[in-house]
């Protein structure tokens, strides 16, 4: 039997094996179409797109360009030129440092694609990205009418975006970009080589400063929640494919309109976020009680001291949880930069306003007290309250844990043979 | 305490049991070496020699010439006889010359992967120059994978791995394709059925994938010993293979035994359990301690057995030293079980198949088998177990009741002259082609008239398009879905519907211990049915038909459940048809639908088999098409016995057909039904129908039709050779109108030529 027939034969088994993998999704049964290219044309119009050609292959491609003074949620573009200016005096080695660079350098991007999982049969079929410079907002969309115009797609792009050194996204370095690597792959031979790039996650910055405070820290959310900002008619991203798919079958262009607006709002949205973001973290705009301890919390960790000192110090004066915790780092800094007392009066003021002190705070006040201050017998009295605190929590899996307590029995040990030698001494 | 009895005392205990019915000795053999190819790179010469090795065998210099000679090889290799070097030593003396090229290995499971991984580093290390091995596997961690995929000069993985990680995945690994110079498959034999047509698909797609990426590499295949290592090879690769079959290594001097069970009921001709004489002569050696491995066809059954043996063993430490060993332990279980056999800690071993691979566990002196293990190539494997380095080896088959290892028992010169069965897959079975289409085609789009395994794929793209899976552009069909398919398709699983087992005893902590195909779901896991897992039993609860679950709770009970189905068989397309000779039947293949409604279960007690109570099962009709052959009978047979006995005639020859069947084609009995028709719907005649059980076929019937009058005449003999009346387990079974219905049955078959 050919092949032709066995499939009439096990058609509706075959079917029916499809469906049991598939989540139900509503169906257009239609005839699959030729591709239609006066369809596209139109409808490259009514998106007002042009054409770019590359051999037989086309992308569609929108341009336009918005004023600085164009309103993106509380800033305007304009804004970023003093944003940039504001990081040529600021810390150098911040994630989302712009001091080398001109608001012109970064790149505002975002993609959409066919699906979330990262194989090579994913396609990325939007591209939007957007550069500021004195003239205002300079905005591209590229669209791929159709899996086989990706020469064309990428050609068009990676001949127009310049430098990628400093792309700045939202989860563009665990998403988008992995995905154009992927995409380049399957292109590489005909179009312009692909830039090194550089990033500027807002995701991450993002999730550091707010994600106490938001369910899911996804770009709408951040929008709604800390820029007030609000979309109307929205088209949810995990619809993009489905409507995608669609306009595959009858490029109509109704039917990605709302993706494209979509991706626009995202890149634009980029703009205001970094600006928002950069002016928490310069201290340009006035942060709360949560965003400055988690700006002091990065800068402690990057090794800028002086920057988290300033940050925290006000924060310790306060008597709510980040007064607590702002102390506690406060106290871990001092001791670095060898202001010993400092350190233990601010561990133990610590200790006293905590209901439940953490282990660590015993811990580190004792090793204060028995190195710098050869107080053995306050060292003692904090170490026997952390392996006190420790036993209580013990708990077999945790192995931390069981460390911690050994060394702190051995630290018991040891100040009792040096209490004794003193004694006797 | 007893003295300890010698090896030598033991045999000639076995000498004068009356129960030992054959003892074959399989002389030794002498090692056929050669010395080192003068190619081949003295850097890995030295490292042979500082192993003590000074001299290839025979096969693996044939091996290493072929391949460096740039051909396809497969190796037929019995077991402990050097296979790894035979491809190890082209691969290295290939990285040597040209360090940038590339080698993939692949293994059926992850243990294997990771000895064949220790012991090429061991030889690495030996050669003294820092070529990169690795494993990529499910628990191979994030960090290293980068660097595998970018510098690893050999990889080595899994079907499984490769379908859905490596090649969805294939632009992360761009040098690694374009300079893949070998594809190294191990244990060959293992894909068969539906998983080898499932791994045959996924090399079509690795061959995509390299031809895209420009490189054509070579395969080098190793099996253990079937009928047709090269045409399966061929199946499997689609390349044109040569055949390397001629084995250099030595072996020590073999005593194979069969050992039958005396009967026990005269009237019903049953013998005695064939575990409990196997718990007995294992018992014999490892009281004198005497290393034994003893296999046993299910988990169950091994499980079983090591708990009878360890409470001979009574001795403090001694419990310890007897292990069971199968698939489902944890890695570092079984390399502590692998270590206590090669250093003598572990005196016993009890193992279902999951021994049969390579892995490597030194010496056992004795290899109980119990009952035939349903084909030729795990006899030899298994064999192999024993005597692996020096000293006579002692093999025992114990035969249980059931008609092949009766007739193996019976016929010890039909055994030993034995060839090893062939081994079937179906690539294009519909199924399994329409899943690896869609993978392929996500990992790179379909040109119009591409061929995928030989024929074009524009039919299956087209329907796939027509599901909004593909979508057609400019001459290619391109993957449009959101979905990842390899996630959805899984190599070792009957079929994609599959059903999750859900064990609910403990509420908050629903997990799910296994999968079934939707056919075994409706058979097995209907609700009050009493399902068996690893030895544990438990109650079904519910069987959800939309969810696709079945909820089962642990219980403690004596009895077991069966389930009667009401099947009916149509036959959908006649594709071959021929006349028996000298028999009043026609033989046919064709495609059939079989469908099945379960209707009644029955609960039978353990220990008695005795019906206690039964149950009606609650569930739709299911429907399947496969492949199949049927033998329709003429009417004149009917009228000459009359309707009654010729029914039993059916059933009789229904059961020693399944139980003869795997004699043919190397395949489980689960993989096939037979199923008698004494009015069959499509011609009205009395038919005997044979399917494969997967939805297409894959195969396994196919094999059948084509050796339909030898399987008869094995039936006939097997029949024959029993000597009960009226119909016993160990041939015709428990028919209606027994005595009749065997003499009609032998005089029915009488008819088929003679066996040569």
């Amino acid at each position: 039997m050919s092949l032709k027939q066995k499939l009439a034969l096990y058609k509706k088994q075959l079917h029916q094996a499809q469906q049991a993998e598939k989540q139900p999704i509503h169906r257009q049964t239609e005839d699959h179409s030729t591709e239609n290219e006066s369809e596209i044309l139109v409808a490259a119009n009514a998106l007002k797109s042009g054409i770019r050609r590359f051999e037989d292959e086309y992308v569609l491609v929108h341009s336009e360009q918005l004023s600085l003074t164009h309103k993106i949620g509380p800033y305007r573009p304009g804004d970023l030129f003093r944003t940039v200016a504001l990081w040529h005096e600021g810390p150098k080695n911040h994630p989302l440092s712009a001091a080398a660079l001109r608001a012109e350098d970064l790149l505002f991007f975002d993609t959409e694609t066919t699906g979330l999982s990262a194989g090579a049969g994913e396609m990325i079929f939007l591209i939007g990205m957007a550069r500021v410079n004195r003239n205002g907002v300079v905005l591209k969309q590229y669209l791929l009418p159709g899996p086989g115009h990706e020469v064309a797609f990428y050609d068009a792009f990676l001949s127009d975006c310049g430098s990628l050194k400093n792309l700045v996204t939202f989860n563009g370095k665990a998403f988008d970009w992995p995905r154009v690597k992927t995409r380049y792959q399957f292109v590489r031979d005909q179009v312009p080589r692909l830039p090194a790039f550089g990033h500027f996650d807002l995701l991450h910055a993002s999730r550091r400063l707010w994600k106490d405070r938001l369910d899911s820290v996804r770009l709408q959310s951040v929008e709604k929640a800390i820029l007030s900002m609000g979309r109307t008619d929205d088209v949810p991203g995990k619809m993009a494919p489905y409507l995608y798919f669609k306009f595959l079958k009858h490029p109509d262009a109704g039917l990605i309109s709302g993706i494209l607006e979509h991706n626009r709002e995202d890149v634009l949205s980029l703009i205001s976020l970094y600006i928002h973001l950069s002016g928490l973290i310069l201290g340009d705009l006035p942060a709360d009680e949560g965003e400055s301890f988690q700006i002091g919390r990065w800068f402690a960790q990057l090794g800028a001291a002086d920057r988290a000192r300033s940050l925290f110090e006000p924060l310790a004066l306060r008597s709510d949880a980040y007064g607590i915790r702002s102390k506690i780092f406060l106290a871990k800094l001092c001791k670095r930069a060898g202001k010993y007392g400092h350190a233990l009066s601010l561990f133990r003021s610590a200790i006293a306003e905590e209901k439940e002190p953490d282990n660590l705070l015993f811990i580190e006040a004792a090793k204060l007290m028995e190195h710098q201050f050869r107080d053995y017998s306050g060292a003692m009295h904090y170490t026997q309250r952390a392996i006190h605190g420790l036993r209580e929590r013990a708990n077999a899996e945790d192995h931390s844990g069981a460390a911690l307590l050994s060394d702190c029995l051995k630290r018991l040990n040891r100040l009792d043979q040096k209490m004794l030698r003193e004694n006797n001494g | 305490m007893k003295a300890r009895q010698s090896m030598d005392e033991l045999l000639s205990d076995l000498k004068r049991d009356p129960n030992v019915v054959h003892w074959h000795t399989v002389p030794g053999r002498e090692a056929v070496s050669v010395p080192f190819p003068e190619s081949l790179d003295s850097r890995i010469c030295r490292a042979l020699n500082h192993r003590g090795i000074n001299a290839l065998y025979s096969h693996q210099a044939d091996a290493f010439q072929s391949v460096m000679a740039g051909k396809d090889v497969v190796l037929v290799t019995p077991t402990a006889s050097g296979k790894t070097l035979c491809y190890n030593l082209p691969v290295l003396q290939h990285l040597l010359d040209d360090p940038t090229s590339r080698a993939l290995y692949f293994f059926p499971t992850k243990a294997l992967a990771q000895d064949q991984k220790n012991e090429m580093e061991q030889l690495i290390q030996e050669i003294g120059v820092p070529l990169k091995s690795y494993t990529y596997d499910g628990d191979t961690s994030g960090t290293i994978r980068q660097s595998i995929r970018r510098a690893g000069q050999i990889v080595m993985t899994n079907p499984d791995m490769l379908h859905s990680s490596i090649l969805p995945h294939h632009t992360k690994w761009v040098s690694f394709f374009e300079n893949l110079k070998f594809i190294v498959i191990d244990e060959l034999h293992v894909y068969r059925g539906v998983f080898g047509s499932h791994v045959a698909n996924v090399i079509r797609r690795l061959e995509r994938i390299c031809s895209y990426y420009g490189s054509h590499p070579q395969f080098i295949c190793t099996s253990a010993t079937i009928r047709n290592p090269r045409e399966h090879a061929e199946a499997l690769t689609g390349r044109k293979m040569t055949l390397i079959n001629r084995n250099g290594a030595p072996a020590v001097r073999k005593h194979f035994l069969f050992y039958n069970p005396p009967v026990v009921n005269k009237q019903l001709n049953v013998r005695e359990d064939e575990m409990i004489a196997v718990k007995t002569i294992a018992a014999r050696f490892l009281k004198n301690r005497i290393q034994t491995i003893v296999f046993a066809r299910s988990k169950l059954k091994v499980e079983l057995l090591v708990s009878h043996l360890q409470e001979i063993n009574s001795g403090r430490d001694e419990k310890a030293k007897i292990c069971a060993y199968r698939g489902g332990y944890l890695p570092l279980e079984r390399r502590r079980i692998e270590r206590g056999l090669r250093n003598g800690d572990i005196m016993g071993v009890v193992s279902t198949n999951a021994l049969e691979l390579g892995v490597d566990i030194g010496q056992l002196r004795v290899c109980i088998m119990t009952g035939y293990p349903g084909n030729m190539a795990s006899v030899w494997q298994q064999a192999g177990r024993a005597g692996r380095r020096q000293g006579d080896a002692i093999i025992i088959m114990v035969a249980s009741s059931n008609p092949l290892d009766q007739y193996m028992a019976t016929h010890p010169d039909y055994f030993f002259s034995r060839n090893p069965e062939d081994v079937r897959i179906n690539p294009d079975n519909l199924m399994i082609l329409a899943d690896h289409i869609k993978c392929s085609a996500y990992e790179l789009p379909f040109k119009k008239g591409e061929k995928f395994g030989g024929q074009p794929a524009d039919d299956l793209c087209e329907f796939l398009a027509d599901e909004d899976l593909l979508h057609f552009q400019a001459g290619k069909w391109y993957w449009m879905n959101d979905a990842f398919p390899a996630n959805e398709i899984s190599l070792r699983s009957a079929v994609q519907d599959s059903f999750a087992i859900v064990d609910v005893t403990d509420r908050g902590h629903a997990r799910v211990i296994g999968e079934m195909d939707r056919f075994g779901a409706m058979t097995m896991l209907y609700e009050d049915a009493i399902y068996i897992h690893q030895g544990v039993q438990y109650h079904v609860d519910q069987l959800d038909l939309d969810e696709r679950k079945a909820y089962i709770r642990k219980v403690n009970v004596n009895y077991y459940t069966d389930s009667d189905l009401a099947v009916q068989m149509d036959v959908l397309e006649t594709d071959e048809k021929k006349p028996l000779q000298g028999l009043d039947a026609d033989q046919s293949f064709g495609d059939v639908s079989v469908r099945a409604l379960p209707t009644v279960f029955k609960k039978i007690r353990f220990e008695t088999m005795e019906n206690i109570g039964w149950g009606h099962i609650h569930l739709p009709e299911m429907e399947m098409h496969t492949n199949g052959t049927w033998i329709s009978f003429s009417e004149a047979w009917t009228n000459r016995f009359g309707k009654d006995v010729f029914q039993g005639v059916l059933a009789g020859l229904s059961h020693l057909l399944r139980h003869a069947a795997p004699l043919f084609v190397l395949c489980d009995q689960s993989d096939l039904s037979v199923v008698p028709r004494i009015k069959a719907t499509h011609n009205e005649l009395p038919t005997l129908f044979i399917y494969d059980k997967y939805p297409g076929g894959i195969g396994l019937s196919k094999k059948l039709y084509e050796a339909m009058p030898d399987l008869l005449r094995k039936a006939r003999e097997m029949a024959a050779a029993c000597d009960c009346e009226s119909g016993c387990p160990s041939c015709i079974g428990f028919v209606s109108e027994g005595r009749a219905a065997k003499q009609a049955l032998l005089h029915l078959l009488g008819a088929v030529a003679p066996c040569r």
